[in-house]
């Protein structure tokens, strides 16, 4: 495996690891109730949070199963912080990894998380040689679930009822792609207007 | 929670118990084939592995703390000797999870002993035991499996695909459940 080059550029994105100065912008949504499923640490204030952020700047590789490569999500430009998106090497012998993605609701609805997630997919399958990429949902959580079928993952679980999270009945949806199913046309970029024949 | 049934477990034509000593014959029937063990964990058992394996289920007869089972012979009443096992493992007493399995003698398969045993034991599971939910998985292709998870009323959750390696080759499963309403619903 080569060394892992960061950070990674998209079109209107940079993925890097997390600084100590993303706190502020982390604290505009890493609390938020909607927020808390998907994060590695509950957080309640900015003291919790400054520890989250303390873990999730130690997430910089994937070095052996149980590793996780955090990348914070920002918008070039004004160097916002959108949100953050992370792939956990969950087995090595079967070559599985779970990724986590949070987009601050203020900056949601633009298609960062899709563009992101989709740089992320490559990374997992192109350098981490990884055979299957799976995400987990709440059964309630629309817009994440269009977007996982957007980004052409399958449906393979609809749990109900099969635990409690926050003391009620938990619905939960897992959705997975294979290297194999992966369409690395996200990559082909659509021309700017002016190159555009006719 | 906590759950010790009484047993034995009695059918229209079973008796389900606790296993003895006495069942290592029995037992190595059918775990001592290749067409038994292609879908489980385990490997087909020498009668060495079997006799531990019945060792250990003679202990496994009350739930009470995650991960504990219940693994119960199954006996045919009409030649008094065992066909079968069934087995329920508590996933989370918090949430009140449960997994059941199955596996059955060849000799003795295709006639409902595994329906009517697993009848019995998600009994069982729903009523002293008081669970919310009871799952089961198996290998896409063991179909005999996942029909009697249907036969059951259980509903098809999930299908992973190459999630793991099983036995070398690349494992497709099928997970099933149920709820606690909706098994009361078909027994009433
Ligand atoms: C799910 C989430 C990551 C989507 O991020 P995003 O960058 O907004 O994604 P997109 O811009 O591609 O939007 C996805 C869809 O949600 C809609 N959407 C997302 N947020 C919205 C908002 N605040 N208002 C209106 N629509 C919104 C978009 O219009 C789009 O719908 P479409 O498919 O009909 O076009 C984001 O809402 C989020 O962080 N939610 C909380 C954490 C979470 O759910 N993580 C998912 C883990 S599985
Ligand atoms: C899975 C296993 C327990 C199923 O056993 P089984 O004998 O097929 O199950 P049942 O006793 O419920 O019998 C059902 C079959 O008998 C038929 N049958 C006959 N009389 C019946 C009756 N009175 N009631 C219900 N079914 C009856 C059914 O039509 C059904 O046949 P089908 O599967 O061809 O449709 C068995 O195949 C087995 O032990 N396999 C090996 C171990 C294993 O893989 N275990 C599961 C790991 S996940």
């Amino acid at each position: 495996m080569t060394s892992l080059i960061l950070p990674i550029h998209t079109d209107r994105l940079t993925l890097r690891t997390f600084e100590r100065g993303d706190i502020d912008g982390l604290c505009a949504y890493h609390a938020l109730p909607s927020v808390q499923r998907y994060v590695f640490s509950r957080t309640r204030d900015r003291g919790e949070i400054a520890g989250a952020l303390k873990i999730m700047r130690e997430h910089v590789s994937l070095q052996r199963p149980g590793d996780t490569l955090t990348l914070a999500v920002i918008r070039k430009g004004d160097q916002a912080l959108v949100g953050h998106v992370a792939l956990l090497w969950a087995d090595a012998t079967a070559g599985q990894g779970e990724v986590r993605f949070v987009v601050n609701p203020a900056h949601a609805g633009q298609g960062y998380a899709g563009e992101a997630l989709a740089a992320l997919f490559d990374l997992a399958f192109d350098h981490f040689r990884i055979h299957r990429v799976f995400a987990r949902s709440d059964g309630r959580n629309h817009h994440s679930i269009k977007l996982m079928q957007r980004l052409g993952m399958r449906l393979e679980a609809h749990y109900r009822e099969h635990a409690l999270f926050q003391g009620e009945w938990d619905e939960e949806l897992h959705f997975a792609i294979l290297d194999r199913e992966w369409q690395r046309s996200t990559k082909v970029r659509d021309l700017p207007i002016r190159h555009r024949v006719a | 929670m906590a759950l010790y049934p009484d047993y034995p477990i009695r059918t229209e034509r079973l008796t389900l118990r606790p296993f003895t000593r006495g069942d290592v014959d029995a037992v190595y029937a059918y775990r001592r084939r290749e067409d038994v063990a292609r879908y489980l964990f385990d490997v087909a058992l020498s009668r060495e592995e079997c006799a531990l394996a019945v060792q250990q289920r003679i202990g496994q007869v009350a739930l009470e703390g995650d991960g504990d089972k219940i693994i119960l012979a199954v006996e045919l009443n009409q030649i008094a000797s065992v066909i079968g096992e069934v087995s329920l493992i508590l996933r989370s007493a918090d949430a009140r999870q449960g997994e059941v399995g199955w596996i059955f003698d060849p000799d003795y398969q295709g006639q409902g002993y595994a329906t009517e045993a697993a009848t019995a034991l998600l009994d069982i599971a729903f009523g002293p035991g008081d669970l919310h939910r009871v799952s089961a998985r198996c290998d896409v292709r063991n179909g005999s499996s996942w029909r009697l998870m249907e036969r059951l009323g259980m509903r098809r959750e999930a299908h992973f695909r190459e999630h793991a390696l099983f036995k070398g080759e690349w494992d497709e499963e099928f997970v099933y459940a149920m709820l606690r309403r909706e098994w009361l619903g078909r027994r009433n």
